[in-house]
């Protein structure tokens, strides 16, 4: 049960949360075949850091952008997905 | 009193004035409260508690605690109770476990002969042919089995969860723990202090004078500290990620077992250590036992644990106990010192130990043998902090190394010293806690000294090393030998640390030995991982209580009341149908019924760029939607897969109101926020939940108009309301309802919207206007074949988690000349090939048949070409009608098609035209 | 059992993963094609990844016509494996339940036993009076919050000592000369001009042009060092074990709607299981939600054991692909294989596995069984449609 330190609602635990997924590049339009597949399906899958989207569902319902180490499970960052820059 | 009870004992835990009266085996006995089951039971001569596993040897205490192996007991039907923990209640029924006929004599012990033959993976290289007595093999296999019983009648304890946030959390009440516990206090912190024993004090417990004068100084410091919360019997059993831990509260008055969450900004563990068993022939012999199970089982309980004693001693325990037992009348019949080389080769005897065999060849008999040759640590919890321990030669035990800032470790984990040292530690650990706690950074305490211990695992002899699972040191070089050379291998090949106990008084011993075996040191070959939890915790105590919440409608009491038989559709609970749904089918067709579709999903979208959302994901168009107008949408998933579908109307220029399927609600919900948030922050759009805000009720049938026009202010003539349009007004005199026309059933139809709590007066309201209409209630089976007779699909059921855009029927409403939208690539690629299953209606030749759904079409070659996802009676058609995922070559209308039902038939079918079996033009909706 | 070797300069082929796949491919190499100048290159020791903490369940009563066909070779292979391995793997078809507590999911399950049936396999719809009596502590009564409506029954399915497994098939392979390497990491792989010319490892260089990616956890980082990117997320897959109790649980039992499964072992013991945890991670060090969570469902199913203990809960990885099935085949880097993407259905798939990757390697092409599971398919669009149940409702 993680400890998440949401911008908007302070520390909450993990399962008030849903997980997004690794942050991905969305290709400009009409793709082909091949660039759409590799952004729908293609992942990264770090051993270690990875920016990553989560949602807080059971809270402010906002999308957010964390920066957590895959092996320890250590976050360092956890941003509105807004204010993501 | 008894000749195995000595008198009153200055620490004893016992109360001497209460007995209490249990049987053991049929047989009835007494012993006092604060008694274990075992120490009540040595009280009484019986010594002799379970037979082992593999080879059924008779086994009695050999730690007298908690951990202790052999004192595995049945209470009632409660099976693997640790015997010489738990309390003795009265009238409490204990049985021996894994015996046959009796404890006293088993039959099982035949395995003893034989075991000798009996060798790890003996299960491996035997029992592979002949093929055919397999089950048989694996029928006796399962005689063995080294535990209780559960019963299939028995009624379930209460458990109860509770959640907690300590600043510090402290692991374990001995001399250290309460100190650390006392100085964060001090310091402010909020603190909880968990002991697994039944009492606080540790090893003090058992000491001297002094020992029980500082433990009582301790106690009255922790009991006057109001911001210390003492739990006893309470185990601290896991610590995860973010110091997220768990405590198992047991025996508490309320409730069986409670399981306490903990968030604790600093967890310090001070859980001593374990005392360690010697290995040697006849190491498990009843009488063998450990210091400390010496010295609880006099100093507690008051039990005299035999009358001529073998003393191996190598540290200040063994010395003690030496004391212990003379003052407790015992005659000590050789002292042997390991520190000046001297140890213990062998151990015999039948039903216990008789006699003892000594390094310098002597034999002593004896009826207890008494071994103090190490210690421990048991450093799970660190483990589990991700610490990798250290073989520290000196101390010959390991010790901490590497700990993240939010776990500490105090004690006699990480030292040794006196009572006062390990006071001293304890403050100082707790101090710091409480500062880290505070947020403060992290600084260094000093440390304990390492005192010098001899390395002593194993004797000139060999004997057990795990006695759960009758795994002897033996076993451990065979193992070896036969290449299964590092610890993990060896582990899981005799299956060493593998039982109740899992590897802390085996795990150490275990890897000495293996060592040896493979010619590697102590600090090459580590232990192996220790996993959560530290100590077992019931089922029912992880479960706690049961809250499952259901979700149902404002008119679901009118349901109940009107024996509908319920459907439970995901966190819904719906009316199926209220006893006859072709019936109410015919009802709906010829006149008029009303269902209740509260559970639909609804969303109301306000903003100035709602239309943008909806064109984005949506397959359709929505920008030149008028106010006043609904329009149907198929809603993709960026693969292209049919994700939701529903009806979306216009209430005002700004102002939409859009319905998902009701299991498809909260996850659209999720959808619409991820593009609203991360993909179009800067669109105008806001959205509200509104599923359980209003009650909804669909009035259908080609009187309908007549019911709902009683009930409204709304004008319902056809020119002033079409079909899949919206109007807001009254409702049986409330306001702000609206009414839109869909037409899922494929009758004319009025679906109603009040908010909630008008919800089951307006559904009563709408039966007692209809009367005279012949209106009834009709359910969601009903409905079902309603819109099935129509061809309309359900998402989920005609489609799976492939079925994208096309191939539906509804490449009308696919706009694909839209700029971009959730489902646009893959619906473009899709199209471009062509080649994808198609759903179509399916009739059968013999229209008396219903194929039960998820029957299989095959073509002549038996080759899977489809199934069928719909299938029903219709009352309407008197015959079958199915919907059904088809290969594109087999889609043709007139297609004939073989179907295989699940009794092994086939039977004949073709492809209809259109998906609407019955009126295909969809002029009743119309009127 | 197996020796310790030197490492060579060179092998005909390297695989990477000393687990149920990779000691498979070897042994089958070896055996079946004579292939025996092999090396399998294990981090740690054999079986210390996915094969060494799965819940060893064994069955073939899959959603489509492939994934039946290529998990009943398993089970076949698996009927023989202690006789041909002589090493008794302890396969013990007990029979295996999927219980259904909706209309959608008893209509899933039908739908695959109506496609089992189409393959010969033994699978069928059963209703709640014969679950009852195949399985006496399951509460089909109304008092769960969500019913028992009826099971998929398939009698072939059960439960294996995995391990076992492991040890079998290493022995197999070393017994052929196979070289099993243990604690030697992976640390580079050598592409030029588009082909595998050789491997880095802990231990030193191999040179090959034959590398064979039989891993779990760790694939995206393998493939990665080939240049090969994978449809894949790492997710920790939890289980859990009892203290052994006498026997009254003789199927295995799974629940599709309460993503729990449970099987009792020949030693007692209840092992547990339930679905991947719900984020992405490569720590195995489990939580305490996945075991509330597990309890409190395997409790709906049989209220009468709560009293039985938790012994012990552990976690290996589990790679998931967008359409619920493994990778197999080769990549755009030539030499360069994938046995890879098994999600949470690895272990049963080990000997077939093992089969059609070793006949692949020998005739260079992916045979009839595993042609549905190249990783060019997410890129043609063509996902298997194992995925196909996913969607839909409980």
């Amino acid at each position: 049960m993680l400890l998440i330190s949401c911008p908007h609602c302070g520390q909450r635990n993990s399962n008030e949360f849903t997980f997004n997924g690794e942050v991905v590049t969305r290709p400009g339009p009409d793709p082909d075949p091949a660039s759409w597949r590799r952004y729908l399906y293609m992942k990264t899958n770090a051993a270690g850091w990875q920016e990553e989207r989560w949602f807080h569902v059971s809270g402010c319902r906002r999308f957010l952008m964390i920066e957590r180490n895959q092996d320890t499970n250590e976050i360092r960052m956890v941003r509105d997905y807004g204010d993501r820059r | 009193m008894s000749r195995y009870r000595l008198d009153p004992q200055p620490g004893e835990v016992i109360d001497r004035s209460r007995e209490v009266g249990f049987t053991w085996n049929g047989k009835r006995f007494v012993g006092y409260q604060g008694d274990t089951i075992a120490s009540a039971l040595a009280a009484n001569g019986v010594r002799v508690l379970s037979r082992s596993f593999k080879y059924h040897r008779p086994r009695a205490m050999l730690t007298a605690s908690y951990h202790d192996p052999n004192a595995m007991v049945q209470v009632g039907d409660d099976p693997n109770v640790r015997g010489a923990h738990h309390l003795v209640e009265e009238g409490m029924t204990v049985t021996s476990q894994n015996t046959w006929p009796s404890l006293a004599f088993d039959v099982k012990t035949a395995n003893r002969i034989v075991g000798r033959f009996l060798s790890p993976g003996f299960y491996y290289k035997t029992f592979i042919s002949p093929r055919w007595l397999w089950p048989w093999y694996q029928k006796v296999l399962s005689r063995f089995v080294a535990g209780g019983s559960v019963t299939l009648n028995h009624q379930p304890a209460k458990f109860d969860h509770r959640y907690a946030h300590a600043d510090v959390l402290v692991a374990g009440g001995g001399p250290s723990g309460m100190a650390a516990a006392i100085a964060a206090a001090d310091a402010g912190a909020s603190v909880i202090l968990a002991e697994e024993e039944h009492q606080i004090g540790g090893h003090l417990r058992w000491g001297d004078t002094q020992a029980r004068d500082d433990l009582n100084e301790l106690r009255i410091g922790i009991l006057t500290r109001s911001n210390i919360e003492v739990m006893t019997n309470a185990v601290v059993a896991g610590r995860y990620d973010h110091n997220w831990v768990s405590i198992v509260q047991r025996s508490m008055d309320h409730v069986e077992e409670r399981l306490v969450q903990v968030r604790a900004k600093t967890l310090v563990v001070a859980a001593g250590t374990l005392e360690r068993p010697y290995v040697f022939e006849g190491n498990d012999l009843p009488g063998v036992m450990l210091s400390t199970a010496a010295r609880r089982l006099i100093c507690l309980y008051g039990i005299r644990p035999g009358n001529r004693a073998v003393v191996l001693t190598a540290n200040g325990s063994g010395d003690a106990v030496v004391a212990d037992l003379k003052r407790a009348g015992i005659e000590i019949v050789r002292t042997l010192d390991a520190r000046k080389g001297e140890t213990v080769v062998a151990a015999s005897g039948g039903k216990g130990v008789k006699q003892v065999i000594d390094s310098s060849g002597a034999t002593h008999s004896a009826d207890l043998l008494v071994t103090a040759t190490g210690w421990t640590t048991p450093t799970s919890l660190l483990n589990m902090a991700g610490d990798r321990p250290v073989y520290n030669k000196r101390a010959a035990r390991y010790l901490p190394s590497t700990l993240p800032d939010n776990v500490m470790a105090t004690g006699g984990m990480v030292g040794d010293g006196t009572t006062q040292d390990l006071i001293g530690h304890g403050s100082a650990a707790g101090a710091e806690a409480a500062r880290r706690a505070a947020g403060e950074p992290p600084s260094g305490i000093p440390d304990l000294l390492i005192e010098e211990h001899l390395e002593l695992y194993r004797s000139t002899t060999h004997g057990f090393v795990d006695f759960s699972e009758d795994v002897s040191s033996q076993d451990l070089v065979s193992a070896a030998t036969e290449g299964y050379d590092t610890m993990e291998l060896a582990k899981r090949y005799t299956t060493v640390g593998m039982g109740p106990v899992q590897g802390k008084i085996e795990a150490v011993n275990a890897v000495a030995v293996h060592g040896e075996a493979i010619g590697a040191s102590l600090l090459e070959t580590s232990t192996t991982t220790w996993r959560p939890p530290y100590a077992p915790i019931r089922l029912g105590t992880l479960a706690g209580r049961k809250y499952e919440p259901t979700r149902y409608s404002a008119m679901q009491p009118w349901h109940e009341a009107n024996d509908a038989t319920p459907l439970l559709a995901g966190q819904w609970v719906r009316p199926d149908h209220y006893g006859d749904p072709a019936a109410e089918v015919n009802t709906v067709r010829e006149g008029v019924g009303i269902i209740d579709v509260s559970p639909l999903g609804k969303i109301d979208l306000r903003g100035a760029d709602v239309s943008k959302l909806l064109e984005f994901v949506y397959v359709n168009r929505w920008s030149k939607l008028d106010v006043g107008k609904v329009r149907y949408g198929v809603m993709c998933g960026e693969d292209g897969v049919i994700i939701d579908d529903g009806v979306t109307g216009r209430f005002g220029p700004d102002h939409y109101l859009m319905t998902t399927t009701s299991g498809g609600a909260g996850g659209v919900w999720n959808w619409l926020d991820d593009w609203l948030q991360t993909g179009f922050p800067e669109w105008d759009v806001k959205m509200t939940a509104v599923t359980d805000g209003w009650a909804s009720i669909n009035v259908a049938g080609p009187r309908s108009r007549d019911l709902v026009s009683r009930l409204t202010d709304i004008d319902l003539r056809p020119d002033s309301f079409g079909y899949m349009e919206v109007r807001t007004g009254t409702v049986d005199g409330f306001s702000n309802c609206f009414i839109w026309r869909i037409g899922f059933t494929g009758e004319l139809s009025y679906e109603i919207h009040v908010p909630a709590n008008h919800g089951l007066e307006v559904w009563e309201a709408l039966l007692a206007e209809g009367a005279d209409l012949g209106v009834k209630a009709f359910g969601v089976e009903a409905q079902r074949i309603m819109r099935l007779e129509k061809g309309h699909f359900i998402v989920g059921q005609d489609t799976d988690g492939l079925t994208q855009g096309h191939g539906v029927g509804v490449d009308w409403a696919i706009k694909i000349d839209k700029d971009d939208f959730a489902g646009k690539p893959e619906l473009v690629f899709q199209a471009e090939s062509g080649d994808y299953p198609r759903l179509v209606a399916i009739q059968t030749e013999d229209p008396g048949i219903v194929p039960l759904e998820a029957s299989q079409i095959i073509d002549g070659d038996a080759n899977l070409v489809g199934r069928i996802t719909s299938s029903r009676m219709s009352p309407t058609m008197n015959r079958s009608i199915c919907l059904g995922q088809v290969e594109p070559n087999h889609a043709t209308p007139g297609q004939a098609l073989s179907i295989r039902l699940p009794n092994g038939s086939t039977v004949q079918a073709h492809v209809m035209e259109h998906h609407a079996h019955f009126d295909p033009e969809g002029t009743r909706v119309r009127v | 059992m197996w020796d310790h070797h030197d490492l060579n300069s060179a092998y005909d082929v390297v695989i990477i993963g000393g687990g149920v796949h990779g000691l498979a491919t070897a042994y089958y190499l070896a055996r079946n094609h004579g292939i025996t100048n092999v090396a399998v290159l294990e981090k740690s020791y054999i079986g210390s990844g996915g094969s060494g903490r799965n819940t060893a369940i064994i069955r073939s009563n899959y959603l489509t016509t492939e994934g039946s066909r290529f998990y009943n070779r398993s089970v076949t292979l698996y009927e023989n494996l202690a006789e041909d391995l002589n090493f008794n793997v302890m396969f013990e078809q007990r029979g295996h339940m999927t219980l259904a507590h909706s209309d959608s999911s008893l209509r899933t399950m039908r739908w695959r036993a109506e496609v089992n049936k189409l393959e010969g396999i033994d699978s069928e719809v059963i209703g709640p009076d014969e679950i009852k009596k195949l399985a006496p502590y399951l509460d089909i009564s109304d008092r769960p919050r969500y019913p028992i409506m009826g099971a998929l029954w398939h009698p072939p399915g059960g439960i294996v000592r995995h391990d076992a497994v492991v040890w079998g098939y290493a022995r197999g392979a070393a017994g052929y000369g196979v070289h099993i390497h243990q604690e030697t990491e992976l640390t580079g792989i050598k592409v030029t001009d588009g082909k595998v010319t050789g491997v880095q490892t802990s231990r030193g260089p191999i040179a090959t042009s034959t590398v064979i990616n039989c891993t779990a956890g760790w694939s995206s980082l393998i493939s990665a060092m080939a240049g090969v990117t994978l449809p894949i997320t790492t997710r920790p897959l939890q289980a859990a074990v009892t203290e052994p109790v006498k026997k009254f649980l003789h199927p295995v039992i799974v629940s599709g709607s309460l993503h729990t499964y449970v099987s009792q072992t020949s030693r007692g013991e209840l092992v547990f299981g339930a679905s991947v945890d719900p984020f992405a991670s490569y720590s195995t060090r489990g939580s305490l939600e996945f075991t509330t969570g597990l309890a409190t469902h395997v409790l709906e199913l049989m209220p009468s054991i709560s009293n039985m203990r938790l012994l012990r809960q552990w976690a290996g990885l589990c790679d998931m692909t967008p359409d619920f099935a493994p990778i197999i085949g080769p990549t755009h880097v030539e030499g360069f294989y994938l046995d890879v993407g098994w999600g949470t259905y690895g272990f049963k798939a080990g000997p077939v596995a093992g089969e059609t990757v070793a006949d692949m390697i020998a005739s260079g092409r992916p045979g009839r069984l595993i042609k549905p599971f190249g990783l060019d398919r997410f890129e043609k669009g063509e996902l298997t449609a194992e995925k196909g149940a996913a969607a839909v409702g409980h």
